[in-house]
């Protein structure tokens, strides 16, 4: 019979403790020593040589209780659990449940590292598994992000709505997109379209053409400056908003971002607010039958220079 | 509650740009009762961001994020950030046009972070323009990523809390603390009980006298709507108004580097803050910091509203 965990310890005079682990021989598969909790005076490792008898409650041992008292503390770093090591059959031999059975620790595991190694090792495969997924798994992610630019001219009504010099009428458009999977939808737009007087073209050109290229640098578009049609992008450039062209008590007629509070004058330079670039001007053109065809573009807002997303 | 709501709203919602208004409306208008479970989702969502304030507040005032509870505060950071996450997210998903702005100006805030501002902004919108990707992927943030970090992460939040203990008051010797040491059963138990009937009371009301009324569906154009985030959101959106924070540096300034020192600081607090005392009435800077902090945010919402009588 295999001595049982909180079992009573009794020495040849009298009663020291109590079972407190066993510990197997990884070799054998049998109990080698008991640990022995000595009534709070620490631990003492007793060999199975010493044992007279083991019932269901009680282990006798031989010796005296001082010459148990005598043996060397029990070192427990000397041992790891069966949880920790894994002995082959060890288990259909135990019979003392519950508790901490040990067994020593292997010798070859304390140099080696060897729980350190193949932890390590799985922190490697993983990594192995993990870098040749991160790339698809990142372009799978990214598919959509840049969608190549648009440079169709879209119609957007008649120049004849425009009624009043250096002041600002909104065209509303609709514009067919295709994403992704999705059907073919309307999505509704606007710019703002402005007839300048040439003091307001000299602010907006400055003498000179605007030219507009695609993102291979090619030239797509000039935007004469003699030409007094300005159509400016419906979106704020400090954040994306839309404007409107309305009254303020001291500047007058102005563009106005109700976002963040933007001002632009008729020719699009920023008057007050916190918006870091002029409006974006578009390509146009107007056919002599007063038809305004528009490239819709749109550009990053919030910063100074100028950077293409549509 | 939200979990719940917001299963059943997943119910009738699709995240498509071509139903989501209508499914959404159909929720409001169709769908019995439909209309309150919007109504609680939308409303739960201001008191979990009033709950998540108040309970940082205690924490900060009290010196409760102290050592040894320096893991606990930093979880609770990366839980409020998660909590103003699902505001974020969820905003877009009706697909009206107060949800297509406030993404739209959130998302170029966002495009400002130095360096990895352009990728970010084009991945959480899925391409140059707010469209079905974004939609696609607010919603899976929304429904799986963020309830799946809040799950784990208000996990730990409690076995660390488990494992540290709960600081108590500020006041008091440790005898007199231990004496006034109940357990969680029944008192804090009845307390908790009684705060969640009057919140899901508070929740229930706003749902039932103000439910959630949707505006146009989203489009490009903004029409006569002046773009605005929700409340929780407004102070930073009306600070963005100011003139020292024009031009791309002042932008830059106002959207990232504040926030960000901001963020910094909290993270940073319970390791520069190593005094030991907790009363924050010997914290002079503390409590100084936290009014300034509570102030600034209440002008700012309130000027934020007062602009709107403006602007119209």
């Amino acid at each position: 019979m295999q001595p049982q965990l909180k079992s009573k310890v009794r020495c040849a005079d009298r009663e020291v403790g109590e079972v407190a682990k066993v510990i197997m021989d990884p070799l054998s598969h049998e109990v080698s020593h008991l640990v022995v909790s000595m009534n709070g005076a620490g631990e003492r490792q007793v060999s199975m040589g010493a044992v007279q008898t083991v019932t269901d409650d009680l282990v006798q041992l031989r010796s005296s209780s001082s010459e148990v008292m005598a043996l060397p503390p029990f070192k427990r770093e000397d041992y790891v659990t069966l949880h920790e090591v894994e002995i082959p059959g060890l288990e259909r031999h135990i019979h003392v449940t519950p508790g901490e059975v040990l067994v020593p620790f292997p010798d070859l595991e304390r140099n080696v590292k060897r729980r350190k190694f193949f932890a390590n090792l799985t922190y490697v495969t993983g990594l192995f598994i993990g870098l040749p997924l991160a790339f698809p798994v990142l372009k799978y992610l990214m598919k959509p992000m840049y969608a190549p630019l648009d440079n169709r001219w879209l119609k957007i009504g008649n120049i004849g709505k425009v009624k009043v010099d250096d002041a600002g009428t909104q065209f509303k458009y609709k514009r067919n997109v295709k994403e992704a999977y999705m059907p073919e939808a309307e999505i509704e737009k606007n710019v703002w379209l402005v007839k300048a007087t040439p003091p307001v073209l000299e602010k907006v050109y400055q003498g000179k053409d605007m030219e507009f290229r695609d993102a291979t640098g090619k030239a797509i578009w000039t935007n004469k400056k003699d030409m007094p049609y300005l159509a400016f992008s419906g979106k704020c450039p400090h954040l994306g908003c839309g404007y409107k062209w309305r009254k303020h008590k001291i500047l007058g007629q102005v563009f106005l971002c109700p976002c963040h509070l933007s001002i632009y004058d008729a020719s699009g330079k920023v008057l007050e607010g916190p918006a870091p670039r002029p409006l974006d001007l578009l390509p146009i053109q107007v056919s002599p039958s007063g038809e305004v065809q528009i490239i819709d573009m749109e550009f990053k807002a919030g910063t100074k220079s100028q950077t293409r997303i549509v | 509650m939200r979990t719940i709501t917001g299963v059943l709203l997943m119910f009738y919602y699709v995240p498509t740009a071509d139903h989501a208004y209508a499914s959404t409306q159909y929720i409001i208008h169709d769908v019995d009762y439909g209309w309150f479970l919007l109504g609680y989702h939308f409303w739960g969502s201001s008191a979990m961001v009033i709950c998540v304030f108040a309970h940082m507040s205690q924490v900060f005032l009290w010196g409760a994020y102290k050592k040894p509870r320096e893991l606990i505060w930093l979880v609770g950071l990366a839980l409020f950030a998660i909590v103003m996450g699902f505001g974020f997210t969820g905003y877009l998903l009706p697909w009206d046009q107060r949800a297509y702005w406030a993404t739209t100006v959130g998302v170029e805030i966002m495009d400002k972070m130095p360096l990895l501002g352009d990728f970010m902004s084009r991945f959480l919108k899925g391409g140059p323009t707010p469209g079905q990707m974004t939609l696609s992927r607010f919603f899976v943030i929304h429904v799986m990523v963020l309830p799946a970090a809040l799950i784990g992460l208000a996990g730990l939040h409690l076995f660390l809390f488990r494992c540290a203990g709960p600081a108590g008051p500020f006041r008091g010797t440790p005898v007199e603390l231990k004496a006034k040491t109940d357990y969680f059963f029944p008192r804090q138990i009845w307390k908790d009980v009684v705060g969640m009937a009057v919140v899901f009371a508070c929740i229930s009301a706003l749902a039932f006298w103000e439910p959630v009324v949707l505006l146009e569906e989203a489009t490009p154009d903004p029409g006569d709507y002046h773009p605005e985030p929700e409340w929780y959101f407004l102070f930073l959106f009306q600070h963005l108004r100011l003139k020292m924070f024009s031009g791309e540096f002042g932008q830059f300034l106002g959207s990232m580097l504040l926030p960000g020192l901001l963020g910094a600081v909290l993270v940073l607090l319970p390791f520069f803050d190593r005094n030991p005392e907790r009363n924050i009435f010997k914290r002079p800077f503390a409590l100084i910091g936290w009014v300034v902090l509570i102030v600034s945010i209440l002008l700012f919402t309130v000027s934020a509203i007062i602009n709107r009588e403006y602007l119209d």
